[in-house]
């Protein structure tokens, strides 16, 4: 099934929005786009998770939001990481490591 | 912790929701693009697009749930509504109390100032008005007063420009500036020299008149100017603002006082005076005891059984007033403490689904006394963004609420009443005691949940037993609260009813009213006077339109009464004393008719009235009943104190009228006829057809046709004069309403959150109660027990409360006792109703549940 794919561990999905939005401001579409570029259509993001993190991120100060114009000039709502967001980036990624490498120590054991 | 925001957006969640809106809107419409890019066709693209996002509306909710927490958010509207609501309406009223009741009288060192008055056991009266060779005697033998001021009403015609203009007046001893200690803003006070008859040719002009009619020109003081038809030196400004209560006064003029015949028996006077340094009321009052001893032995005929009363003055010009507005205080009180129960129900339940976050604060080593910090300054912000608010809702209502006052009212105090600094102060202590009371019980309750039991359960529903029947209490609070507010109001209302549905005794539909007052020098002659109304009467009646006109000195409805002392004739003549005395009306022929007031026997005033003929009068049935009754009056004969030599002859008895009050039982009186006894001011009244504005043009325009120089002043209706006299009870009533509604919507919002609960506890079991074919009716039955029982317990306390209260209630009442048990039996008929309603909402929803969800809610 498609969904398993998609079923992105809990706390994955702040870490890649963070990544996404460390190099360059985007909107949320853009966002969704880009992951799944970048994951090679394996990772898809959906809007019903996306949209609340977001707003969680934003309310924690992890990133903040302005509306700006888009590629093809549309409103949208652009989301740019804070300094905050930056820490967290990097704390995220190390947890993100941590995990991995004990995932995959389990499972060279077994 | 990130509350400021989450507060924030809870404020402004109409924003948020724009924002969300637009924000979606404008990915779909970038998705759907890129799909019609890829080649989709338009409507597969729009479609791919929306099923990405399910359900819209859904996520949307989703996404704000974050925002705020999830359920808070839906008692958003209560924070705020309530917490606004409460401290708005407290605001509002206190301006009210603080301006009239609180606050010091604007003179320098205001406690020391004394009304003091005459008072007689006999005629109930302790508020005397006082007789001006009394008077003199007070100044003359009291010890306890550094001065004494009398203080007599009038209007004065004034003439400026040519233009006649009449204002309010007040003649003054000459001590009344220096009592006040008020100094005058240009010019001088009054010496004493102009209080003797003769050389009492003086005005002092209030600043408003003198920037109105003189355009605050300087060199007006020194100049004469015509002051009831007489050539007055003006001597003084008052300063800006200046005045005195219950008189709406813009000139002063000496009050010249001699102990001389004509001053011995009426009493008219207000007599205000500043107490020595030092001496107490009671002191004073004992003073006063024994001046009254001394007034009473020199002249028995006039003082026997009179005696004299002091009362500080604030608390004197507030009497009539103090009570309602405690009441109305008393109720925003009521009103704030239920919002306060409200929203410390709602912060219960914000808690107990934040038990998590504090049991992890708690863990990670958070003393209680910092999480109970934490959680009362939350509560504290929450109330300090309700106090903004509410002030927003007070400067609202406090507007309205003077709208309700009419303008013409003698109000205790002229001050201004606004929201300033001190309201200010009150109502931030206001929304502090709302912290404490709905923020710190909550607080302390929730800090004491074993927390680390609520993190290992893993479940937002921990712990939260409790708090349900610290819930309960609050809404059972609030309902009872409610209660007892509903039953005042009811009260009220029916009160008002009664008061609205007495018949006055005469017909006030199309009756124009309009006073003018005689300048005592150019018709000093009182044969010249008593023709001068019966021309302008005559001129006016000859109008287009007028059907009747009549007059008399003082308009029905306005609180105004004269007494006068009365013997039958054909008995030796007793002391004033010692006579009976019944209220009397100096009117002119037609009055009656021009009322419709009937006359049941005998005749009205006709030409055979004149100033020099056989005095005659009317009595009304009051009067018959209680001094002559089952007799035939008419052709009886009575010395009457006030006018006249001559004994009256009884020619003709009228119907009970209302007089100084519509909840004044009509009192005995006796009609006497302006043709024989003159007096220097009439209310006119004309009784026309047709638009009653251009009748009060045409009849302004009669008086001036018999005399150019005629000021007339309060021009108005009959309907709004009777309006008018209700103004205060119908204020009481249309206010305790308005709290008393907010307070049930409050309670009944708090019975809601209370059964929603326990719907939501309940789900599980009402879904399988339903899977197994339980109809609606069945779980409602299974949720109201609860809430009714609830009820019943709020109802036997407000009952209690109410019960409690009705002696405070009871002066305030018309005709209605402060147990009446239909208000009583119908308010807990409609608490007991709304409470079910409140009730059966929940628990209809409940029976929507769908049976496979419930089972799968935990």
């Amino acid at each position: 099934m498609r969904k398993s794919k998609n079923d992105l561990l809990q706390g994955t999905l702040t870490l890649l929005v963070l990544k996404t939005l460390a190099r360059v401001p985007m909107h949320g579409y853009r966002i969704t786009l880009h992951i799944q570029m970048v994951s090679k259509d394996i990772l898809r993001v959906e809007e019903g998770s996306l949209y609340p993190a977001l707003h969680r991120m934003e309310q924690d100060g992890s990133v903040s939001a302005e509306w700006g114009m888009s590629e093809n000039n549309r409103r949208a709502r652009y989301y740019r990481m804070s300094a905050k967001g930056r820490k967290q980036l990097a704390e995220e990624e190390k947890n993100w490591e941590r995990l991995t490498q004990a995932v995959a120590q389990v499972l060279e054991f077994a | 912790m990130s509350w400021i925001p989450r507060l924030r957006s809870l404020l402004k969640r109409n924003r948020l929701d724009h924002d969300l809106d637009d924000e979606l809107r404008s990915h779909l419409e970038m998705r759907i693009a890129d799909n019609r890019a890829a080649g989709m066709s338009p409507e597969d693209a729009r479609i791919d697009a929306q099923k990405r996002f399910g359900n819209s509306t859904l996520f949307k909710e989703d996404t704000r749930a974050v925002d705020t927490v999830g359920w808070l958010d839906e008692c958003a509207r209560d924070f705020r509504f309530a917490l606004a609501l409460g401290i708005g309406a407290n605001t509002a009223i206190f301006s009210v109390v603080d301006a009239i009741l609180l606050r010091p009288l604007p003179y320098p060192e205001p406690d020391r100032l004394v009304r003091i008055w005459e008072s007689s056991a006999k005629h109930d009266s302790p508020r005397n008005v006082v007789n001006p060779i009394n008077f003199l005697d007070w100044r003359d033998h009291s010890q306890s007063f550094e001065s004494l001021a009398a203080i007599s009403g009038l209007m004065t015609n004034l003439s400026s420009q040519g233009q006649p203009i009449a204002v309010q007046g007040m003649q003054v001893s000459p001590e009344f500036f220096s009592v006040l200690r008020v100094a005058p803003f240009l010019g001088r006070t009054f010496t004493s020299a102009e209080a003797i008859p003769g050389q009492d040719r003086s005005i002092i002009l209030s600043y408003e008149l003198w920037q109105r009619q003189f355009g605050r020109d300087r060199a007006v003081v020194g100049q004469k100017i015509d002051v009831d038809g007489r050539p007055s030196e003006v001597v003084g400004i008052m300063p800006k603002g200046f005045s005195f209560p219950k008189f709406r006064a813009e000139v002063w003029t000496p009050l010249p006082l001699t102990r001389s015949e004509e001053w011995k028996g009426g009493r008219f006077l207000t007599v205000v005076a500043r107490l020595k340094q030092g001496v107490s009321l009671s002191q004073a009052q004992q003073d006063m005891f024994r001046v009254a001893n001394f007034t009473a032995q020199a002249r028995p005929d006039n003082n026997k059984n009179w005696s004299a009363n002091v009362f500080p003055m604030l608390e004197d010009v507030t009497e009539g007033v103090r009570r309602p507005l405690w009441v109305l205080l008393a109720s925003v009180g009521f009103l704030l403490l239920i919002a306060c129960a409200n929203v410390a129900n709602l912060l219960l339940m914000r808690g107990t689904g934040r038990l998590r976050e504090l049991a992890v604060r708690s863990a990670l080593g958070a003393a209680r006394s910092r999480i109970v910090r934490q959680l009362f300054v939350e509560s504290l912000l929450l109330s300090l963004a309700g106090m903004a608010a509410g002030l927003f809702f007070a400067h609202l209502g406090l507007r309205s609420l003077l709208a309700l006052v009419p303008q013409n009212a003698p109000l205790p105090r002229s001050e201004p009443i606004a929201i300033d600094a001190r309201v200010l102060l009150f109502t931030f202590f206001a929304a502090l005691f709302t912290a404490v009371v709905f923020g710190l019980v909550p607080a302390l309750r929730l800090s004491r949940v074993d927390l680390q039991n609520a993190l290992k359960q893993g479940t937002l529903r921990g712990g939260v037993g409790g708090h349900q029947s610290l819930r309960r209490c609050f809404v059972v609070a609030e309902v009872a609260l409610a209660l007892v507010l509903s039953v005042g109001a009811g009260l009220m209302l029916r009160s008002f009813a009664r008061l609205i549905s007495v018949d006055p005794g005469f017909s006030p539909e199309q009756l124009l009213t309009m006073h003018i007052w005689t300048s005592p020098a150019r018709y000093q002659d009182d044969l010249k006077r008593s023709q001068y109304l019966d021309r302008i009467l005559a001129e006016i009646r000859s109008t287009p339109g007028v059907q009747a006109a009549g007059s008399t000195h003082f308009l029905p409805l306005t609180e105004k009464i004269s007494g006068s002392c009365f013997s039958p004739a054909d008995q030796p003549a007793p002391s004033p004393a010692e006579s009976p005395s019944a209220q009397f009306l100096i009117i002119s022929s037609g009055y009656f008719q021009t009322m419709r007031s009937a006359l049941l026997s005998g005749r009205d005033f006709d030409d055979r009235a004149r100033f020099n003929s056989q005095p005659v009068a009317i009595v009304n049935h009051a009067f018959v009943q209680r001094f002559y009754p089952g007799q035939n009056v008419l052709g009886k004969q009575l010395r009457v104190c006030w006018t006249i030599e001559k004994p009256v002859e009884i020619v003709g008895v009228a119907a009970d009228a209302r007089q100084a009050q519509l909840q004044d039982v009509p009192e005995p009186t006796i009609f006497l006829s302006n043709s024989q006894a003159p007096m220097y001011f009439a209310t006119l009244l004309v009784r026309a057809a047709g638009d009653l504005g251009q009748i009060a043009r045409s009849a302004e325009a009669a008086v001036h046709r018999v005399d150019p120089d005629q000021a007339v002043s309060d021009i108005q209706t009959m309907e709004t004069v009777f309006s008018d006299s209700v103004s205060s009870p119908r204020f009481q009533a249309v206010l305790l309403l308005v709290f008393a509604g907010l307070a049930v919507a409050l309670a009944m919002i708090g019975v809601y959150g209370i059964v929603s609960y326990s719907v939501s506890q309940r789900t599980n079991e009402i879904g399988i109660r339903v899977a197994l074919g339980a109809r609606s009716a069945d779980v409602v039955r299974l949720v109201l027990p609860e809430a009714l029982a609830l009820a019943a317990i709020a109802l036997l306390l407000g009952l209690a409360g109410s019960l409690a209260l009705s002696r405070a209630f009871a002066s305030l009442l018309f005709e209605v006792t402060p147990t009446d048990p239909a208000t009583l039996v119908s308010v807990c008929f409609l608490v007991l109703a709304v409470s079910a309603l409140a009730a059966v909402l929940p628990a209809r929803r409940a029976t929507h549940i769908d049976p496979m969800v419930a089972l799968r809610y935990e």
